[in-house]
């Protein structure tokens, strides 16, 4: 059963999450983390804008916040977002200012390879658009350890480089319209 | 008993648990207390440094080779920050804290983590145009010798001065900022009389004591490094090294875990900002 959902995106990807987050239904049973580049000195307000417009409870990542199923995470500026594996019932974030990784913190490799390694085959991992490579080894990791990888198709996007890179290097499970993702992510919802 | 194929990053997380215990066995070095997911990152990043396929291949050179231990120490540690990082929180620091310093007497401040001494010389430029310097002494610390060294030298390459002029001037500041520096070839290097207020002290957080009282602590992105129980070890240390009145101030998206339980006396100023200010608890008395 999966448990966790991480969402990279990067150029053109405000939109898409908006999207998916709006279609997911109250109580949906998996944690989210979201990993958006943003201007690294920006302000960011993206938590506050999700949260106008889901039922999920959407704030800014916290150091050691214990992950909570149904809740929405973003990643805050210029940190890069860890799942951390620790002796706890539940895993919890954490934050580091390490260096920058494909030019980009927060990155959106770094939240998804230490999902990966914390869920294994309970992690859903989907890239959406962007205009650089963040996100492959992310994903091949999350392929790894068994995980759903998933990849917007780069011809519903603006900016396909992000989703070309990943199909280039990783063998997806899914290469999916914005419609497919979201019927995707609602098939593991079954409400009691 | 029948031996179970793993997953490389199970294997992973034994080297580096190995790693560890040799570091703190044979160095006194201890980052077992450290949060895990980023230190790994940070050691499997070695193995492409010293073109190993292993962690654990570097185990032999790590116990025999002082210096191959002292890149491996230098890199768990690594200091990243830069000139008025996150430049709206020095502004709020500006109005907010210097006037309440000023209140004291004198002013001591701990600078925890000197990284490249990137903070502890924006620190020395706030209080030199809030007109403080004067009356303060800075304890910059870091368990790192070779940390402390390159801070104490203040020596950074020049390309990066562009981007901390915009920052200075969004921190609220309207002086040359140019002219804190000298250029020496291809890198700056702070003024001499800049660091005349500064002393760069070894000071470990994992096992040292409070050595200074300070009306204000500066801490910013360390503690995210710690796991629950060190972060928690080392707040109680900043806290008690803060003089009653004296504020705590950390990275911009740190924030103290269950402070309201764990730690009672110290008070959030307000939820914008990383700050924090010690109280005096006032004892409930059961009649």
């Amino acid at each position: 059963m999966y448990k966790m959902l991480v969402i990279g995106l990067s150029a053109g990807g405000i939109p898409l999450v908006k999207r998916i987050l709006r279609a997911l239904p109250q109580n949906y049973p998996l944690a989210i983390a979201i990993v958006a580049h943003l201007s690294r000195e920006h302000e960011s307000h993206l938590a506050e804008m999700l949260n106008e417009l889901t039922y999920l409870p959407v704030s800014m990542a916290r150091d050691k916040e214990v992950i909570s199923p149904g809740r929405v995470y973003i990643a805050p500026p210029d940190y890069h977002l860890l799942v951390e594996q620790n002796p706890h019932p539940q895993s919890h974030f954490s934050l580091s200012v390490d260096g920058l990784m494909k030019s980009v913190r927060p990155s959106i490799d770094v939240l998804f390879e230490s999902a990966a390694e914390v869920f294994e085959s309970g992690l859903i991992g989907v890239l959406l658009s962007g205009a650089n490579t963040d996100g492959v080894e992310g994903m091949a990791c999350v392929k790894r350890l068994g995980g759903l990888s998933v990849v917007l198709d780069p011809q519903e996007c603006d900016f396909a480089t992000m989703p070309h890179a990943v199909i280039k290097h990783v063998d997806v499970d899914y290469i999916a319209s914005m419609d497919e993702i979201v019927s995707l992510l609602l098939s593991v919802y079954e409400p009691s | 008993m029948p031996l179970v194929k793993w997953k490389n990053h199970n294997i992973e997380d034994v080297e580096v648990s190995l790693l560890l215990s040799a570091l703190k066995q044979r160095y006194g070095y201890d980052f077992t207390g450290y949060a895990q997911a980023s230190l790994k990152r940070r050691l499997l990043e070695l193995t492409h440094y010293f073109g190993v396929e292993h962690l654990s291949k570097l185990l032999p050179e790590i116990l025999y080779d002082e210096a191959v231990a002292q890149t491996v120490i230098n890199n768990i540690s690594v200091p990243t920050s830069e000139f008025f990082r996150d430049a709206l929180v020095w502004k709020e620091v500006r109005t907010t804290v210097f006037p309440r310093l000023n209140s004291f007497p004198w002013i001591n401040i701990w600078q925890v983590g000197c990284g490249r001494g990137e903070e502890v010389y924006t620190l020395v430029i706030l209080l030199h145009e809030a007109g403080l310097l004067k009356k303060t002494r800075i304890f910059s610390s870091d368990i790192n010798p070779a940390f402390l060294k390159e801070a104490q030298n203040g020596r950074w390459s020049l390309r990066r001065l562009d981007g901390w002029r915009d920052s200075y001037l969004r921190s609220g500041g309207s002086a040359d900022f140019d002219s804190y520096f000298e250029i020496k070839g291809d890198e700056v290097a702070i003024r001499e009389d800049l660091k005349q207020s500064i002393e760069f002290v070894q000071h470990n957080l994992v096992e040292d004591e409070v050595f200074k009282e300070a009306q204000f602590v500066v801490c910013r992105n360390v503690l995210i490094y710690f796991g629950e129980v060190l972060q928690e070890r080392v707040v109680d240390l900043l806290t008690r090294s803060l003089e009653r009145g004296g504020y705590l101030l950390l990275g911009r998206s740190e924030y103290i875990f269950d402070a309201h339980e764990k730690h009672p006396e110290l008070v959030e100023i307000n939820d914008k900002l990383p700050l924090y200010r010690k109280v005096i608890i006032k004892r409930r008395r059961y009649v």
